[in-house]
């Protein structure tokens, strides 16, 4: 088989996704550096602590299963906080699918194992505009391993001097402010914006809520309301009113 | 803390990896054998937008859990002058440089 880095349309995309990453630096690197600073202070050794970083690469996971690490929590414990924690990434992976479905098994396991908050948004955006493109995939990595790469050195960095970095500066923030301009395009549509600000409220009242669970119905609630303001519209549409 | 049981740490590290993989991956490799209805795909494309507000708005207006709309916590105040910023110029990069200026400006401010 051909690899598909020797074509030079598929090496294009690839660094396309590079570059639409890369203006998102200071929020990752941000949120990389407070999550490798987390895990030493909860007291895991250095090896240890850089092993999680380069195997488990989910920050939100990563963040909540340290306190159970601490407490000494049974294995399976942690393993269902992280799939509570992760459960966006299947509602991720469900909208994602249908623009997917000609790669093979393994260069999904990769893309999908790789794909974050901000991969699968500014993919979503794109496809929402431009179809299914060509080289999805490449562009796919490009974003990935971009983000992969900014995070791993941020959190090997945080890991290493996390005994200098004082967790007072409010760093993490600037991973929240990252995701900022993504969000405003994707409330253009009466839906969208409805669908957001319930997904917000709802997360918002749920923020205490074991497993990280306000995250979740907050997404399928948010999900609900764009889809019947939505179905309003096209049926005033039909209508003919205005 | 620092005493703590490698193998116990390694098989935390372990639930992690299968947890991330299997959210992750799981829905891309599930092919043919699933079927998501298209009225299920429609309303999938509102996941971006919802998912991004459900992460963003716990975090700007209630960092500690409750809602906190004073000056105490100066995220929401940050947050409105970078989403300001933004309407006007979209560069994700300005809108952090300029959320993380106003929100410490704020702290020492306060101080």
């Amino acid at each position: 088989m051909q690899r598909p880095w020797h074509d030079p349309a598929w090496r294009a995309e690839f660094s396309r996704g590079a570059r639409d990453m890369l203006p998102a630096f200071p929020g990752i690197l941000a949120w990389g550096l407070v999550t490798g600073v987390a895990m030493v202070k909860t007291g895991l050794s250095v090896p240890l602590a850089l092993l999680m970083s380069l195997l488990a690469y989910a920050g939100s996971a990563q963040l909540a299963a340290l306190p159970l690490i601490a407490a000494a929590a049974p294995a399976w414990v942690i393993a269902v906080t992280a799939l509570a924690t992760n459960m966006r990434f299947v509602i991720y992976g469900a909208a994602m699918r249908r623009w997917l479905t000609t790669y093979s098994k393994r260069r999904l396991s990769v893309l999908g194992y790789l794909s974050g908050d901000f991969s699968f948004v500014l993919f979503m955006n794109r496809v929402a505009k431009e179809g299914a493109f060509e080289h999805r995939d490449a562009w796919l990595f490009g974003v990935t391993l971009v983000n992969w790469a900014l995070w791993q050195f941020a959190s090997i960095v945080g890991i290493i001097g996390g005994a200098f970095i004082p967790t007072s500066w409010g760093l993490q923030f600037a991973g929240t402010l990252a995701l900022l301009p993504l969000v405003l395009p994707a409330c253009r549509s009466w839906a969208g914006a409805t669908g957001a600000l319930t997904a917000g409220c709802v997360a918002l009242l749920g923020n205490g809520w074991p497993y990280k669970s306000g995250l979740l119905v907050g997404v399928v609630a948010g999900i609900i309301a764009a889809t019947a303001v939505d179905s309003v519209a096209a049926r005033e549409q039909v209508d003919g009113h205005p | 803390m620092n005493q703590m049981a490698t193998l116990d740490v390694l098989l935390a590290i372990l639930s992690l990896v299968v947890a991330t993989f299997v959210t992750r991956a799981g829905m891309l490799l599930a092919g043919e054998r699933l079927r998501l209805s298209r009225p299920v795909e429609a309303a999938l494309r509102f996941a971006p937008a919802c998912a991004l507000t459900a992460l963003v708005l716990p975090e700007v207006l209630g960092p500690a859990g409750a809602l906190d709309l004073s000056l105490g916590n100066p995220r929401w105040p940050a947050a409105l002058v970078a989403a300001a910023f933004l309407l006007w110029r979209q560069s994700m990069l300005g809108g952090i440089a300029i959320g993380m200026a106003t929100y410490w400006a704020i702290r020492l401010w306060l101080r």
